[in-house]
Formats: C-alpha cells, sequence, structure tokens
C-alpha cells in the first residue's frame, strides 16, 4: 500500500506541474486528506460488506462519496484557479 | 519501437496507483469485516484476550441503576419461568388426574401468590392463555418449516443436551446453603496474599474454563431471589453470611447464528457453556477450600444475574432489560459463582448505554411481540430501582409463536442492538468514541446512520405467515442451512 501511495504521489505531482499548478505544503495536505478519507470511505464500506451488511456499505459509501466528489470538484476549481491565474500572466 | 512518454507514463502511474490504493482499501476493508475472529468473546483465547475494551476511563463509584424508593427483593412468582411453571403444574396434571386448576375457575381459585401476582397485573393471564394457544399452532405448524429449520433445531437440541434433568451439570444444590454449599470443600486452606491477588486469580481460571468476561461483585440483599431456595424449596430466607461475593462470568451466544434470530438461532449455545464454566468454577473454589454455588441458566437461579454484573462491571442494563457490555453488546449471556473467598469487588462502568438506548429504539421498533418500552426515559420503578421494564408474558408469547419446534426463544432484540457488532476497526472507532463525547454528537450521528444504513426488517416480519415472513435479522450461515446439506 505505501508503495501505492508514492507512485500515486508522484503521479499527481507530474500531472500537477503539467497544468501549472504550483502545489505547496497545505494544498499537498488537502490533496492527501482528501484522498485518505475517500480510501477510509472506501473501506469502511467494504468492511460492511464483508460483515454481509450489502446495502449499508454501499449507503456508507455512497453517502459520503457523494460529499468527497463535490469535494475532489471544488478542490480541483480552486487548485485550477491558482493555475490558470499563472497562465494569464 | 513504441515510444513512452516518461511524463505520462508518470503520471499514468499515478492515476492507476490511486486507483490501485483505493482497492487494496477496499480488499483489506472486505477482510475485516468477512474475519470470524473480529466475533469477540466465545473463549477465543483462554486468557481475556477477548476483553478488548479499556474499562479504566468509565469507572464510576456507583452504579448506574438509579435506585427509587425502598430494594425489594424479587419473589419467586416475579420470575415468568417459575410462575408459568407453577401454572403449567397447576393446569396440567400428570396421570390423568383432574387439573387442580382450570381457567374457568377464575384468578380467585388459584393458589396464594399466584393470585396475587394476577390480581396485581391485569391481562397477564390471558397473554399467558395466548402464550398457550401460540404454542399448539407452533407445535403444529413445525411440520411446514421441519425441513428448512432441521439443522437449526438439532443444533440447539444438541445445545440443551447437557441441561436439566438428572446428568445435567452443575447438579443443583441438595439442602441448606450452609451444608450444600461446603459438600466437598477441601479441608487444606492457604491464606490468600491479598483479596486482589484472589480476584486476579479467580478471573484468570474463568477465562481458562472458556467465559469471554468475568468480573466480581459484593451480593447485595437486593439481588437475591425470596420466597424460594434451591435445594430447599419454598421459603422466606435470609441471605446466606457466606454469600460474600458473586463471580459473574459472561460468554456470547454463536455470532452467526445470534444474529439469524429468532429462527436459527438458540439460548442453549450460551446457556450450556456457561453450566460449564460455572460448575467447573464451584469445584475449584471448593478445591481451594472456600464455600461455593453457582447460579446457572436457564432458570437455576438464586440471585438476579443483570444488576450483579452491572456491579461488576461487565456493563449497564439497556431498553430490552439486557446487560449490554462493551465487548458483546447484548450477545452477553450471564452465570455466577457465589462464595466467601475474599475478593476485590469491581468497579462499575458508564459508557453511556442508557443515554444511547434513549435515543436508540431499535430494539423496540423490532421487538415481534411490542413488549419493549418506547418511553424516551426509563419510568417504570421495579422492586426500588427505576428502569425500562419490559412485559415478559408478551415476550413469552412471541417465543410460542415463531417458527421453531417449540418455544425457545426469540431474542432478536439482542440481534438488533447496535452494540451486537464485530470487533472491527468500523465497529472499534464507534465504540470508543460515543462514550467518550459529552455532548451526545457521535451517538446522533451512528444512530441516524444505523437506522438509515441499515436493514431492519420490522417486528412483524419476524413471525410465520400470515402476521409475517419468517424473516430473521441477518443472513443465517450455511452450516445451518438444511438445503445446502440434505437432499430436500
Amino acid at each position: 500500500m505505501g508503495v501505492l501511495y508514492t507512485v500515486f504521489i508522484v503521479g499527481m505531482a507530474a500531472l500537477f506541474r503539467d497544468m501549472n499548478v504550483k502545489m505547496n505544503w497545505w494544498k499537498w495536505s488537502l490533496v492527501l486528506l482528501w484522498f485518505i478519507l475517500l480510501s477510509i470511505i472506501v473501506a469502511g464500506g467494504f468492511t460492511l460488506i464483508g460483515e454481509n451488511e450489502m446495502r449499508a456499505g454501499l449507503l456508507f459509501m455512497a453517502v459520503p462519496g457523494t460529499v468527497m466528489l463535490v469535494a475532489a470538484v471544488a478542490l480541483g476549481r480552486f487548485l485550477l484557479r491558482g493555475a490558470n491565474e499563472e497562465k494569464d500572466k | 519501437m513504441i515510444k513512452i512518454d516518461r511524463r505520462k507514463f508518470i503520471k499514468s502511474a499515478g492515476l492507476a496507483g490511486g486507483a490501485l490504493s483505493l482497492a487494496g482499501a477496499a480488499g483489506a476493508g472486505y477482510s475485516a469485516g468477512a474475519d470470524k475472529d473480529s466475533y469477540t468473546g466465545y473463549g477465543r483465547t483462554a486468557y481475556g484476550e477477548d476483553q478488548f475494551f479499556n474499562r479504566k476511563p468509565f469507572f464510576v463509584d456507583k452504579p448506574t441503576y438509579i435506585k427509587e424508593g425502598e430494594p425489594l427483593r424479587i419473589t419467586t412468582v416475579e420470575d415468568i419461568f417459575k410462575r408459568n411453571g407453577e401454572l403449567s403444574r397447576l393446569m396440567f396434571s400428570r396421570g390423568g388426574e383432574e387439573p387442580a386448576w382450570k381457567p374457568s375457575d377464575g384468578i380467585d381459585a388459584l393458589p396464594g401468590q399466584l393470585r396475587d401476582y394476577y390480581k396485581a397485573n391485569p391481562g397477564a393471564l390471558e397473554e399467558f392463555m395466548k402464550a398457550m394457544e401460540k404454542g399448539r399452532e407452533q407445535r403444529a405448524n413445525w411440520k411446514k418449516y421441519r425441513e428448512k429449520y432441521f439443522i437449526a433445531d438439532a443444533w440447539s437440541t444438541a445445545h440443551s443436551s447437557p441441561i436439566g434433568g438428572r446428568g445435567s451439570f452443575p447438579a443443583g444444590p441438595q439442602g441448606r446453603p450452609e451444608e450444600s454449599d461446603f459438600r466437598g470443600v477441601n479441608k487444606i486452606k492457604y491464606e490468600l496474599k491479598s483479596p486482589a491477588h484472589g480476584s486476579e486469580l479467580i478471573k484468570k481460571i474463568c477465562y481458562s474454563f472458556g467465559a469471554s468476561l468475568a468480573g466480581i461483585a459484593k451480593v447485595k440483599k437486593e439481588w437475591v431471589y425470596q420466597g424460594s431456595l434451591r435445594g430447599v424449596g419454598r421459603e422466606d430466607y435470609e441471605v446466606p453470611s457466606h454469600w460474600k461475593y458473586a463471580i459473574v462470568i459472561a460468554v456470547p451466544h454463536e455470532w452467526d447464528s445470534m444474529y439469524a434470530n429468532p429462527t436459527y438461532g438458540t439460548s442453549y449455545d450460551a446457556y450450556s457453556k456457561l453450566r460449564f464454566i460455572a460448575g467447573k468454577m464451584e469445584v475449584f473454589l471448593k478445591e481451594l477450600g472456600y464455600s461455593a454455588r453457582s447460579h446457572v441458566p436457564p432458570t437455576s437461579y438464586d440471585l438476579v444475574m443483570p444488576p450483579l454484573a452491572i456491579d461488576a462491571g461487565l456493563g449497564e442494563q439497556g431498553r430490552n432489560g439486557i446487560l449490554i457490555t462493551p465487548e458483546l453488546g447484548a450477545n452477553t449471556r450471564l452465570a455466577a459463582i457465589s462464595t466467601d473467598i475474599p475478593l476485590e469487588p469491581d468497579r462499575p462502568i458508564d459508557i453511556g448505554v442508557s443515554r444511547f438506548c434513549e435515543k436508540c429504539k431499535i430494539c423496540a421498533d423490532e421487538c415481534p411481540s411490542g413488549a419493549i418500552s418506547f418511553t424516551d426515559k426509563a419510568e417504570t420503578v421495579v422492586r426500588g430501582y427505576r428502569r425500562w421494564q419490559i412485559d415478559q408474558n408478551k415476550c413469552f408469547t412471541i417465543w410460542n409463536a415463531v417458527a421453531t419446534s417449540h418455544a425457545r426463544g426469540c431474542r432478536v432484540c439482542l440481534s438488533v442492538c447496535p452494540y451486537s457488532r464485530k470487533n472491527n476497526w468500523v465497529h472499534g472507532i464507534a465504540r470508543e468514541a460515543d462514550p467518550r463525547d459529552p455532548t451526545g454528537l457521535v451517538a446522533s450521528g451512528l444512530l441516524a446512520m444505523q437506522k438509515k444504513f441499515f436493514h431492519y426488517p420490522g417486528g412483524q416480519e419476524y413471525l410465520p405467515p400470515p402476521d409475517g415472513s419468517n424473516r430473521t435479522f441477518g443472513e443465517a450461515p450455511e452450516w445451518l442451512k438444511t438445503d445446502e446439506w440434505f437432499k430436500i
């Protein structure tokens, strides 16, 4: 899992560079917090599915998952706004 | 030769890494959820490792039950099994004799205590008659359901085999406690280093015998039955002076069958286990040179279990009248051994069960008999203590109505209780966070998820047709499904 997370971060760093997104420590913290929360929600949902609580597991992922999706859009727009401002200059 | 753009490769690998790590989280989560070892208790270890919950932060000086008025001892006739037993003996004579009492004779013709009870509890006698009627229907309908529940019934009968009759263990006491509890006591006796040493040793031995939880309480007078004493018979009696401490032990029902209540589960698995543990502990204490008397399910008690267990710090009483422990939730079955070995009693705990039960009410919604109170606060004062009181008579009627071979319990309130969940990280966080939150917001949030996310069939659905559809709360394990193993 550690290797996968590292690959993910390296890949994201490359992606942000290509998109002219200037990242700093707190922007990275927001991205990682989002990803860790998403991982926890997925793990929690599948834990409930493993307990034979399919409905609970799916809803556990769907409800906070929607919130995470909205958060992802908001976070993406926020990061890209910085990048667009950089381009305009 | 295909050229791979280095940056594109890194970006693609990063996205794939993210997706794979989410898949890993899903796999790890599924594995944690499906893991049978996260069913706590049931003697998974012999050294008390099943007690994963740290009670220390939740110790309180006073137990969480609410004293109100003068505490009274429970009389024999207030115990549903003893009351029903007495009434049945009067109604159904053996050997073709004329019954000593018929319903047409009326309540006034019943002997003293029974008459007083039914006069003080209007509707209770009618409920008993209804239960008898339902019992007849249940036995007649068993042919219809036998195939489906064939293994479950055999499994339950096997568990009940060490209970009752001449071969039961432990054998019931014979004679007065002053003789019976000392019979076979070793004359050689060593002095314990301290009562704390005594408690620690006793708990370790309890675990080695298979107890999931063990606690020590002082025997209070109000937790001792009145009006009938095992080994002696009917009489009012003072609490014997050698019943100083109660060693309270708890085990859960087998978890998968418990979730599949009312029809696949049984009470007897935990009962038989408790009888063996308590019986062995009785022998062990006598071998150490001390008096001992075991109090075991289903009905061989001189002590009332839940309040003793609360005193012993095992848990708190819930809306469903059952002891709820942090480890086992409502899936907690109890037995005790009264003794005079010097012990250090445990401290009671407050993990907020009453506060949670005030909001929850899932057990009341799901109870097929409607026996569990819906009042926000505990409103009934029972023998000097304010509590939620279940209607035992209604509860017993449903035992006689579900699709089992005979009245062997329902236990839906154990299955549906949000505390009766696995010991995995999801429920572990809930267990640890809720009692530490003074605002109650965690409990409200968890409860909202519990009610919206989990499926609860609804009380009537657990009943056979036409009233319901023989639903179980959880899916039955494959080893209890007849069609998985037999040609039916």
